[in-house]
């Protein structure tokens, strides 16, 4: 292409972008004469230039455009919704020939005299006739010019009734019947309304435009003083090529190797003269890099720079009041992840607007000020990018989610029952996903987040959603400053290094035989336990088809100058060469690279582990573009070139990516999520070396006494504790030493406390628990495997009552006593709550009748049984809580027993649904003070009604 | 010199033109000097688990990333015997480097288009595939590398 030719397009279609920010803000304040300076001199240089070159199509537009750029400026015209819906209409017509110039480079064919008339007639103060005209020429070039006459057609549609919604939006009291009417009938009815004749008739259009003004201008000052910096900053700036830039990196990056491999011969010298040149080249040099990254960094107003435009398209188009907020758009971060965020952030805004901000009417009901409002913002953090996209909208609606979730299959009610409300809403992310009632033009395409999510994270970045319905939503994007350069970690596997970027790095973990850490199998799976949760492991050996272990050198002796990362592996070596497992794949021994992807995490097994180290991203050979794994490759100090493994691309070879709540929620809640039956688990030493537990929510505290303070009263011994004597008890009887400290367990209800006295507390654990059963000892429901071990599950109740003999009698008998043994059946899956609840409730005065599923409830209903009260669990394999009490409760004899709904996870979704299919009440499953009382409320309200 | 530089490589319409020749399993070979950078000896290479077996792995050649193909392997040969390192050819490639692993570099020659010959049809598919023509020199006969194509993976996986 033309040098010159291809110069003017760069340079118009930044001129462009910048007359489509100054236009939108020019109508929210039509008196700034700075401003409209500026829009009239880009309109003019693209004219002129237009000329020069001989391009009459182009110029032509562009001169009715300048003209009545000109009327207003000279104060002839007023600043009017329509007048700037035209002109923006005279800058998408040059951008669709500059578009068939760079495609052709060869002016289009094409008639734009309809506009051309229209922009003229508007000049001349005169709005009213042109539409009507245009109407019957515009059908007639569309065939001559199908590139030119198509945005032209589509201009008409969406344009035309502009005028009238547009006067609603600026006029404060806006009528809705008139501007439907005038949608009508756009040519005659919005002839009346707008730019009458110049100066005088303009007069009342003035006071009714005038009021918006002074308020956008109190808002705006921050932005024009930015307008003002960056026009003289662009003064004083030159344009390069890209290529230049790039090779310049290039370059740098090349420097700071062989200054690298420099510093590390000096490093083998003393007293070499060398030295203090080479330090001053240091310094240099590490400069140098800076500023060659800097000139790489563009401030992200540049991808903003369409929105205020969109936005404002979209608020006549929906008919909303959208007030778009940015922040920190002069943050700065590389081209490159600039140019692949834009359409991203571009498609997130709109969504905002769309689907996130009500119609004006919808949020005066709720109480929120008329004007929805996107916030943009973005801000430095650590090494990151955050960009924030706020809008104060409806927010997601979770039902409508559940909804959609359900029809298309991608989850079942059950599991969408133990989600967390976040991580419905997580469901956006999922392909074909879109929760707009209505398919408008500008979303709800079903293509959509998903594509923004995995564009975010293609350059490593991550997006995460917070939303409240009613009250808005929020996403945070997170991404990488740069792409060009990325903190790797280097590890290793055979006789190959690789780099990982830092920034998927969770955590080390070394896994060996004889450590706290071991790699277990499942059906040669190999997976980690990490803090109570399985890790899926990767094998990067089998990943990569590399040879297996044996036969192999140290890595890096090939190179000949001994680097310091040769001399790591080295090291890393010889300290590996414990007895290796030459028959499979995993020896005993192994660092584990804990990733995470979005919200999946996994752990990828290396032989080694080295340093982390700054490294350079290239692009692979295309030859090898079609491996998945890798992302790109480096050259690391010591000169050697090392591919860069992709962990998105590990995940995508080894795994799907599940829905789980997002990153921040952290392990704990994704595990209580997955895993709804899980129980917390208070481990602790006592009487002999196995461990025991007791169910978390029976503890009231931890305390550690000192013994000296034990006291003898009454046979037993005590302590004083709050202000009260809380007798002490010993697993195993024996006395107690008489000083030291020692841990207490205490168990309190009501104003009772006692205290259970352990050897040592050892550990928190949630864990689903299997119970296996049958043990004769006394004080014990049984025994389950805890963290890998065999633990004896106490019974609290044995020890409580041997603090006081009458624990259970004393209050609760005198309320079972009236409540005369009333029968209960309690419907549990897991045999430890069974064996839990039975003797609770047997002391406590009912009679409990226990069953292990919905099913075997319901036959004893059919065999006739009758009970006074039913709990149930909810979570249950079969039929679950829900659906035995719809059961229940729809045809059974059993529809008038209230029913106590019964699990370890409640939150208030669960409760309402509970309610919903006839659960009188619903209770924790640790909380046993709750379940007394709530059964003792239910037992006393159907004796009431009876 | 620099005026001949300037014919194009696909050396039909040529009248001299300058190759390296290099020799693979007793063969002579040539590709356009115009096409190549460097003549290397053995580097070394960082293999690339899961790529084509004919590609060596990468090198750093002075900061740039070299991707390196075992044109034995490529034309259907057998691999190199132990211990015979041999020597490499760097050629640019679609503005990307390629290091062409050859067993003994020779010389530049000046070949003139009335030697040049189209392949026999009966040559081995690979060969026919990988190489424009044939030059008829004195004592031996010459076969001319294309680049482009020995290079060319994505127009093999698109067939």
């Amino acid at each position: 292409m033309d040098d010159l030719l291809s110069e003017f397009l760069t340079e118009t279609s930044e001129g462009l972008s910048t007359l489509d920010v100054e236009i939108v803000k020019l109508e929210q304040n039509p008196n700034d004469a700075d401003l409209l300076g500026n829009i009239f001199r880009l309109m003019h240089t693209i004219k002129g230039t237009c000329g020069f070159l001989g391009l009459p199509r182009l110029e032509s537009v562009a001169h009715a455009g300048e003209n009545i750029l000109g009327k207003v400026r000279d104060g002839e015209l007023v600043v009017t919704g329509p007048i700037v819906s035209l002109i923006l209409e005279c800058l998408d017509q040059i951008r669709d020939i500059l578009n068939a110039l760079e495609a052709t480079e060869a002016e289009p064919e094409g008639d734009d005299s309809e506009l051309i008339s229209r922009l003229n007639a508007a000049a001349e103060g005169n709005m009213a006739d042109a539409p009507a005209e245009a109407a019957a020429p515009a059908a007639a070039p569309a065939e001559a010019a199908p590139a030119a006459a198509e945005p032209e057609a589509e201009a008409e549609e969406e344009f035309v009734p502009t005028p009238a919604s547009e006067t609603g939006n600026m006029n404060v009291m806006a009528e809705e019947p008139q501007a439907e009417a005038v949608a009508e009938e756009p040519a005659a009815e919005a002839a009346p309304e707008p730019v009458a004749e110049t100066p005088a008739p303009a007069a009342p259009e003035a006071p009714a435009a005038a009021p918006p003004a002074p308020a956008a201008a109190a808002k705006k000052p921050a932005g024009n003083q930015e307008v003002a910096k960056e026009s003289s900053v662009a003064n004083q700036s030159i344009r390069v090529n890209v290529d230049l830039l790039e090779n310049l990196m290039t370059m740098v990056s090349e420097l700071v190797l062989t200054r690298n491999q420099t510093l590390q011969i000096l490093r083998g010298q003393k007293d070499s003269e060398f030295a203090a040149p080479l330090q001053r080249l240091n310094h240099v040099v590490s400069e140098l890099q800076e500023g060659v990254m800097k000139t790489r960094m563009q401030p992200i107003g540049n991808a903003w720079a369409k929105l205020p435009r969109i936005i404002r398209d979209l608020s006549l188009e929906l008919d909303k009041k959208i007030d778009l907020v940015m922040k920190g758009a002069e943050t700065e971060l590389d081209r490159q992840v600039l140019e692949l965020i834009k359409d991203p952030l571009t498609h997130m805004v709109r969504n905002s607007a769309d689907h996130g901000l009500e119609m004006p009417e919808d949020r005066i009901k709720v109480g929120k000020p008329e004007t929805g409002k996107v916030l943009l913002n973005a801000f430095h953090e650590g090494g990151h990018i955050i960009i924030e996209i706020v809008d104060d909208g409806r927010g997601l609606a979770s039902a409508k989610i559940k909804e959609k979730v359900l029809a298309n299959g991608l989850a079942t009610e059950a599991e969408l029952e133990s989600m967390s409300e976040q991580q419905i809403q997580q469901f956006i992310f999922k392909a074909g996903f879109s929760t707009a009632a209505a398919v408008t033009s500008v979303s709800g395409r079903g293509v959509g987040m998903d594509v923004v999510r995995t564009n975010i994270e293609k350059i490593g970045g991550t997006v995460e959603l917070k939303s409240v319905e009613g009250k808005g939503t929020t996403f945070t994007i997170k991404i990488p400053l740069t792409l060009a350069i990325v903190s790797a970690l280097i590890v290793a596997c055979g006789r190959e290094r690789f780099a990982i970027p830092q920034l998927s790095v969770v955590e080390l973990v070394r896994a060996s035989g004889n450590s706290e850490h071991s790699i277990e199998r499942i059906n040669d799976t190999p997976v980690l336990r990490l803090r109570n949760r399985l890790l899926p492991l990767v094998n990067l050996r089998e990943l990569l088809k590399l040879p297996p272990q044996e036969a192999e050198g140290p890595v890096g002796s090939e190179s000949d100058e001994a680097s310091e990362t040769a001399e790591h592996a080295e090291m890393a070596d010889a300290e590996s060469k414990s007895p290796e497992d030459t028959t499979g794949l995993i020896k005993n021994d192994n660092f584990i690279v804990v990733a995470q992807v979005g919200t999946y995490s996994f752990g990828i097994i290396v032989d080694r582990v080295f340093d982390t180290e700054e490294i350079v991203v290239k692009p692979v050979a295309p030859i090898l573009r079609d491996i998945q794994l890798f992302s790109g490759n480096t050259i690391l100090g010591d000169g050697a070139v090392v591919m860069i493994l992709d962990p998105n691309g590990i995940a995508a070879a080894t795994g799907e990516i599940a829905v789980s709540g997002s990153a921040a929620e952290g392990a704990a809640e994704r595990h209580a999520g997955n895993n709804a039956e899980t129980v917390a688990m208070l481990v602790f030493r006592a009487a002999d070396e196995a461990p025991k537990a007791v169910p978390l929510g029976l503890v009231a505290r931890l305390e550690e006494i000192d013994l000296a303070s034990v006291e003898n009263s009454g046979g037993q011994r005590v302590v004083q504790y709050r202000g009260a004597l809380m007798p002490l008890v010993q697993m195993d009887g024996k006395e107690l030493k008489s000083e030291g400290r020692q841990p207490v367990l205490v168990f309190s209800d009501r104003d009772r406390t006692m205290g259970l006295v352990v050897d040592e507390i050892v550990d928190i654990v949630e864990d689903r628990m299997n119970i296996e059963l049958g043990t004769e000892k006394q004080g014990c429901i049984g025994s389950a495997i805890i963290d890998d071990k065999a633990t004896d599950i106490i019974d609290a109740s044995f020890y409580l009552q041997q603090a006081f003999s009458d624990w259970f009698a004393g209050g609760e008998r005198g309320d079972g006593a009236e409540e005369g043994g009333s029968k209960i059946l309690v419907v549990d899956d897991s045999p430890f709550f069974r064996n839990l609840l039975a003797p609770l409730l047997s002391v406590a005065g009912y009679e409990v009748t226990t069953v292990e599923s919905a099913a075997e409830a319901l036959e004893l209903c059919e065999a006739g049984k009758v009970f006074d009260v039913i709990v149930s669990d909810i979570e249950m394999p079969g039929m679950s809580g829900f659906e035995f009490a719809e059961t229940v409760k729809n045809n059974t004899r059993w529809a008038n027993v209230p029913l106590v709904a019964l699990s370890s996870f409640a939150s208030p979704n669960d409760l309402a649904r509970g309610r919903e299919v006839g659960f009188t009440d619903y209770v924790s499953k640790n909380d046993r003070d709750a379940l007394l009382h709530t059964l003792k409320d239910t037992l006393a309200e159907v004796r009431g009604a009876a | 010199m620099s005026e001949q530089m300037e014919v194009s490589t696909s050396a039909s319409v040529a009248q001299t033109d300058e190759y390296i020749t290099f020799v693979i399993a007793g063969q002579l070979f040539g590709v356009p000097v115009l096409k190549v950078q460097d003549v290397l000896s053995p580097q070394q290479i960082t293999p690339i688990p899961l790529a084509p077996p004919e590609i060596a792995g990468s090198l750093n050649l002075r900061g740039r990333i070299v991707t390196a193909i075992d044109v034995r392997l490529r034309l259907g040969l057998n691999g190199r015997d132990e211990g015979d390192e041999g020597m490499s050819i760097v050629v640019e490639h679609d503005s990307e480097l390629y290091s062409l692993m050859v067993d003994s570099v020779g010389e530049v020659l000046q070949l003139k288009a009335s030697h040049f010959e189209r392949n026999p049809p009966t040559l081995d598919q690979k060969f026919r595939e990988y190489s424009d023509g044939i030059y008829r020199l004195d004592d031996k006969l010459l076969v001319v590398l294309d680049v482009t194509r020995l290079l060319d993976y994505g127009r093999e996986v698109a067939a």
